[in-house]
């Protein structure tokens, strides 16, 4: 493959390049409306095998590297029934904590466990083997609420053991529905390895916002099939509120994620359906990414209807010494849309995101070792990304990192705030743009060709006082010009161009066949 | 407090064992708890114990369902045929080899005595061994015995976990002297842990046994139990306190766990490989070695000659093996049941700690993790010359939750264990990974 000219910047420059952006991986849930049919009968295409041709590095962007589902209505597989089987029913209410315990180590298939209204604490994870299980609670009850009332359930796992998860299910066909988990030691809900998921109107949350100790993940489906996340909320995990990791078939609609390091994310995710959620008040609000080293090729997303507006948290995430954590993402950054292809964004609102509305990244800003996304066929970059009829209310890029820019922690907010804070003074630029590209993709990057990648922007509502809507970054010329032994910053904003919208080469118009929600 | 909680067999049951290993064939019952062992077992002729479905899972899975019930009111009875039938409509009896599993441990008569009376000890038949490296678990004292069924055998594997048949019960009682400094003494055994390899489908199943406060019954708690603010005085004279996790059924799985081809997943014993059993003990008066203890009683087939049988070293006695290969050694028995390619942690992380991997990458070598999250001490899970800068050393040394492997079994950091390891990676050649 050609060498990739991130290899060879100075030493500073990649390091500082390779940790620019990084995100978390694991370390490892109806149809037509709330109180439909429990699991789907419609869905995307048939699956198509991830192996693609191992095609790094090369400039094709514009090829789908999978298949796309077909416009008519197809079914989802159903991997396990309880039709014709005996079902089983079990019911538990506060104080019979070990006896559910108990009752879920041994449970049969097609068992609906049913608890009642109140508060559950637990001294361990609640785990799930089996398949055909439903767990279902009287209700989610309302933010902040971590003792159950007279129709909501808690589960409390504030005192477990450490290093346990709240509720841990591997299974076939399961539903989880109308409960809250509170105060896990790591992730609220981890489901792995699982397919026909249904998870509905939970709330996963932790006592106190912002603390670094509060667990991970809230709702995380992942290594799993045909899941659904809807009318769920998810507040103050110190990681993502809604993590949907390295599945096949998700729809992600309805949430509320708030007070998260990060609100919403699809990783390593083929198909993923995201809509009409909610990200307000995270450190980043919704985002689409691959991470290296997983055989899983994310794409065919599709994020609509969603509102993404005022996240600019403070980054709380805990962030000694890893290379690889959501640490690193500036506050107030909308979405960012990293090592991904075939990603739509159609009908959402974004605005009064500190930092940016949408940053467009190469996975190469993350780890510019090829080799290392080996396992995904070379899938560090980012490609066919389609931003059209969406609104920005503005607001937003003026206070990059919401001020607290850190070069250490967060190099590339303390980038873009020097890069910016010239602008500024030199050209009158006082915010970031609306969209924000890296530069990088197709690797290497290609001057001649303006928009390698097929980055579209178009028929959005922008704000009238909105100059420009999509800036070019280049941030490989950027970097190396500001970390210079003498730093150039005139030379760094000069590499930067901005299009207005509706200008080429971002007036592309999407890609067919487009995506479509189940 | 009494002690020893459990007394080592005599010459004389030795004798015994092997006797009514000699004469005995196999169970035709349909189900059994285990062969009594003073019976003759006359009419015992040998079955199979292929070709086995009978579609729902054997009683095995019955006990304990109902929530706030005792499930399995009506263990310890040889006729565990009753058992099944008497849910889920199906009108077929468990596979034959089943075995019954009992509320209660005393239930599979594999011990007699109790701790309370300082003779809990397992029956003939029932055999006790050591592992030259054993598992680390929050420093508790463990007691394995291996029950195989009479005229069974299992079968050798130079690497993978002895192939054992159907009917086998390995027990493992978890400990704790209430001062380590007089570890005979005072010891008080939280609970037995009990694998039985059923006929299939099922396989391996686990079960855990909690002891009562008077150390005179163990009772399965299939959900696990926490002793909170548990205590013990350590080697130095230390209080330790922390919360011990007897798992749940569930969570056995986390750590016995292997992926097949299909993606299911599998319970499987991890320490009876041949290199760990690989050592002497004492069953009479005479220290002999396990494997060929095993071989003499019946119990095991296929030994090849001692000379070609591997060993895995003490990884704590520098006599018997040099840094790496002990360091290698704790990796592979406290880590490589999950990173291993055929376990999904492995599958994920792509960390190979096996004993067998060699690769420097897949054994961490300056590799980034995919998914480690914040704060876990380095960019990179081994970072040659320098411990404190990999992950694979903060992860074992560190108690915080979310950070430290393995991922549950223990609670405290195992101080020798960490060491080895920030030793090994101390001796290789430094090397920047960046």
């Amino acid at each position: 493959m050609n060498r990739l000219p991130l290899s060879r910047v100075t030493r500073v420059a990649l390091v500082s390049l390779m940790s620019l952006l990084a995100i978390p991986a694991c370390s490892d849930d109806d149809a037509d409306g709330p109180y439909a049919d429990p699991h789907p009968s419609k869905g995307p295409g048939e699956e198509t095998p991830d192996a693609g041709p191992p095609d790094s590095g090369t400039p094709d962007s514009g090829t789908p590297d999978s298949g796309t589902p077909d416009a008519g209505p197809t079914v989802w597989p159903q991997e396990f029934t309880c039709e014709g089987k005996e079902t089983h029913a079990l019911t538990f209410n506060p104080g019979q904590e070990q006896q559910l315990q108990n009752a879920v180590n041994d449970l049969k298939p097609c068992t609906t466990i049913t608890l009642g209204a109140g508060t559950f604490r637990f001294d361990n994870a609640v785990t799930i083997r089996q398949d055909g299980i439903t767990f279902q609670g009287a209700g989610r009850g309302a933010q902040g609420e971590g003792t159950g009332g007279a129709s909501s359930t808690v589960l409390d796992f504030t005192n477990a053991a450490a290093n346990t998860n709240g509720l841990d299910v591997v299974g076939k066909l399961f539903t989880l529905r109308d409960v809250a988990l509170w105060g896990a030691q790591k992730d609220g809900l981890r489901v792995e390895n699982s397919s026909n998921v249904l998870i509905q109107r939970i709330r996963t949350e932790w006592a106190q916002p912002n603390l670094p100790t509060n667990g991970k993940y809230g709702i995380y489906p992942v290594k799993s099939r045909y899941v659904i996340v809807e009318d769920c909320e998810a507040y103050n995990a110190s990681d993502a509120g809604i993590y949907v990791g390295q599945t096949r078939y998700a729809i992600v609609r309805r949430n509320i994620a708030k007070q998260n390091v990060a609100g919403i994310e699809i990783e390593n995710t083929k198909f993923a359906f995201v809509e009409g959620n909610t990200a307000i008040d995270n450190t980043t609000g919704l985002v689409v990414f691959d991470l290296p080293g997983n055989p899983i090729q994310g794409t065919d997303v599709l994020v609509t209807k969603n509102t993404i507006t005022g996240n600019n948290r403070k980054n709380f995430a805990s962030d000694s010494g890893s290379s690889s954590t959501v640490s690193q993402v500036p506050a107030g950054t909308g979405t960012f849309i990293l090592a991904s292809r075939r990603v739509e964004f159609v009908g959402n609102t974004w605005g009064n995101n500190n930092t940016v509305d949408i940053a467009v990244l190469s996975g190469l800003a993350i780890e510019p070792n090829p080799v290392l996304w080996s396992a995904g066929f070379f899938n560090f970059s980012t490609s066919d990304v389609s931003i059209h009829h969406n609104t920005f209310l503005g607001g937003s890029g003026g206070n990059v990192d919401s001020g607290e820019t850190n070069p250490a922690s967060r190099p590339l907010g303390y980038l873009i705030s020097n890069l910016y804070a010239y602008g500024k003074a030199a050209a009158g630029v006082d915010r970031v743009e609306h969209v924000m590209w890296d530069g990088i993709d197709p690797a290497p990057r290609n001057e001649n060709v303006a928009n390698g990648m097929h980055l579209c922007f178009s028929n959005n509502v922008v704000p009238a006082t909105t100059k420009a809507s999509v800036v070019d970054l280049d941030l490989e010329a950027v970097q190396k010009k500001l970390t210079a032994a003498t730093p150039d910053i005139v030379g760094a904003w000069a590499e930067t161009r901005r299009y207005n919208q509706g200008a080429a080469p971002f007036n592309c118009s999407g890609f067919s066949p487009a995506l479509k929600l189940p | 407090m009494r002690s020893p909680y459990m007394t080592r067999l005599g010459l004389a049951a030795v004798l015994l064992a092997a006797a009514v290993a000699a004469c005995s064939g196999g169970n035709e019952d349909d189900t059994h708890i285990i062969d009594p062992p003073d019976a003759g077992d006359a009419g015992d002729a040998s079955t199979p114990d292929s070709g086995l479905d009978a579609g729902d899972s054997g009683p095995g899975e019955d006990g304990g369902t109902d929530a706030g019930d005792d499930g399995g009111t009506d263990a310890g009875h040889e006729d565990g045929g009753t058992d099944a039938g008497t849910d889920a409509g199906s009108d077929a009896g468990p596979p034959p080899g089943t075995v019954t599993i009992p509320n209660e441990l005393s239930g599979y008569n594999l011990f007699t005595g109790t701790p309370a009376g300082g003779d809990f000890k397992p029956v003939e038949g029932n055999i006790p061994y050591e592992l030259t490296t054993p598992l680390f678990s929050d420093y508790s004292l463990k007691s394995r015995t291996l029950y195989i069924p009479a005229g069974k055998a299992a079968l050798y594997s130079a690497d993978a976990v002895l192939d054992l048949p159907v009917g086998t019960i390995i027990t493992k009682t978890f400990a704790f002297p209430a001062d380590f400094r007089e570890p005979t003494k005072n010891v008080r055994p939280l609970e037995t842990r009990v694998l039985v390899r059923q006929p299939q489908p099922v396989g391996w199943v686990a079960y855990p046994y909690v002891w009562n406060d008077a150390l005179t019954e163990a009772t399965l708690a299939s959900g696990g139990k926490v002793f909170k603010d548990f205590s013990f005085i350590d080697e130095q004279g230390v209080t330790k306190k922390f919360d011990y996790l007897v798992p749940q059924r569930n969570q056995c799985q986390k750590c016995h766990h292997v992926v097949d081809e299909q993606d299911n997943q599998h319970l499987l014993p991890i320490g009876v490989k041949a290199r760990y059993l690989n050592r002497d003990h004492t069953y009479g008066v005479q220290p002999v070695n396990q494997l060929q203890h095993l071989a003499s009683l019946g119990k095991l087939e296929g030994l090849p000659p001692a000379a070609q049988v591997p060993r895995a070293p003490d990884a704590f006695n520098a006599g018997e093996a040099d840094l790496t290969q002990r360091a290698r050694t704790y990796l592979d028995i406290n880590c490589a049941h999950c990173h291993n390619p055929k376990a999904q942690p492995g599958i994920t992380s792509r960390l190979f700690l096996d004993i067998k991997t060699t690769d420097e990458f897949s054994l961490g070598y300056c590799k980034r993790p995919g998914s480690a999250g914040g704060g876990v001490g380095g960019e990179f899970d081994i970072v040659p010359g320098s411990h404190d800068t990999s992950i694979l050393w903060f992860r074992m040394h560190t108690e915080i939750s979310g950070k430290m492997m393995p991922e549950i079994g223990r609670a405290l950091r195992h101080e020798a264990g960490a060491q080895l390891i920030a030793d090994w990676i101390d001796a290789m050649p430094p090397r920047s990974c960046k």
